[in-house]
């Protein structure tokens, strides 16, 4: 009883960091500036939302989410080129997801 | 000592691969897992299909001294973007202890997962998981309950396991088990992650609390994963002194895509 009980209050702290930390670590949210800034060169707000929704679950099937930051938008495209086979995205999923990634890159 | 059920699985495996194989061009890999012992929060991109095998060696010495080695081979389809089903076309095992040594075939098993909240954006990614085992003289249900949260490059995972079990000749046999598992997982580069497991099972034969079980045991995992690829390796140390119970555990789980 005294392990579990020691188990679950490592989870609580676990949501406790979370609350504080998730914001650092989430890809941002589409929001309206975001859409604007990204309407017709990288997809109207629904895509853009499509985009996120599938890089947040289907990316970390396989790896962790790297920050968007850490590949150039000249890179993105291969990359996600290479990975649209493994997580299975359609070619418009594929598309919303380049979108989402090159709106955030070159915001 | 091979047992003529174990025979018919084989063959049935055999035919069954040979389907898969034919489905291979298509669709895709399912997931890759970041430890051995837990389940992760985050299910099967819909459409893809894989082929997972598992081997897990125990090994206890002392009086009760036995090694026995499991092997698993499951498959792994995502059904929707939350919904993902994987079928054990085959447990066996090798045993070899004091008394006698040789293969058998265990139990076959349907597995259900149903993620409810992402391990990114959401303050915690939860799903559920349900499992049907059935096999020779053996009837299981679990449940599980999966929490996961990244961080970045690290996964944290945890896992609440119940389990029924009936066994013996007329199902006559029963124990109940609950179990936690905690996990963590660092991706070091992006194709290899190093970490650390813990689970802890408390064993309930009869359903009896006086007559309960409890192990604990820790140790380090590491995956690999290239392309539609990946093996993961979990050694766990008991760190408590059940008897009967193994000394260590090594589980490796080589998954692909097919």
């Amino acid at each position: 009883m005294k392990n579990f009980a020691i188990l679950a209050a490592a989870m609580i702290c676990l949501v406790d960091f979370n609350s504080c930390e998730t914001t650092s670590f989430a890809p941002p949210p589409v929001t309206a500036e975001l859409a604007r800034e990204g309407t017709g060169q990288h997809g109207d707000i629904a895509t853009l939302r499509e985009g996120r929704t599938l890089f947040v679950s289907r990316c970390i099937e396989c790896h962790t989410l790297p920050a968007v930051s850490s590949h150039s938008a000249q890179e993105w495209p291969r990359l996600i080129d290479e990975m649209a086979g493994r997580a299975n995205l359609k070619p418009t999923e594929r598309e919303a997801v380049l979108a989402y990634v090159l709106a955030l890159r070159t915001r | 000592v091979i047992l003529p059920v174990a025979h018919s699985a084989v063959k049935r495996l055999r035919f069954l691969c040979i389907c898969i194989l034919a489905l291979a061009p298509c669709v895709s890999v399912g997931g890759v897992r970041h430890f051995t012992f837990l389940y992760e929060a985050n299910t099967s991109a819909p459409g893809s299909l894989e082929l997972e095998n598992w081997i897990t060696w125990q090994r206890a010495t002392g009086p009760g001294r036995f090694d026995q080695v499991d092997f698993r081979h499951e498959l792994e389809y995502g059904v929707t973007d939350r919904f993902q089903v994987s079928v054990y076309l085959a447990d066996w095992f090798y045993e070899n202890n004091r008394e006698h040594s040789g293969f058998a075939y265990s139990d076959s098993a349907i597995e259900l997962i149903y993620n409810l909240t992402n391990p990114v954006v959401d303050p915690v990614g939860v799903s559920i998981y349900g499992e049907v085992k059935a096999g020779d003289r053996l009837l299981e249900l679990e449940s599980k309950l999966i929490a996961q949260k990244n961080f970045g490059p690290l996964i944290l995972a945890y896992n609440a396991t119940l389990e029924a079990v009936w066994e013996g000749n007329d199902l006559t046999q029963d124990e109940g088990e609950f179990s936690q598992a905690l996990g963590a997982s660092y991706e070091i580069s992006p194709p290899i992650s190093v970490g650390v497991e813990l689970l802890h099972e408390f064993v309930f034969p009869e359903w009896r609390n006086e007559e309960n079980i409890r192990n604990l045991f820790v140790g380090p995992n590491v995956s690999y994963r290239r392309r539609n690829w990946f093996v993961t390796v979990t050694a766990l140390a008991q760190a408590t002194d059940t008897e009967d119970e193994p000394n260590f555990q090594v589980r490796t789980i080589f998954g692909i895509g097919l």
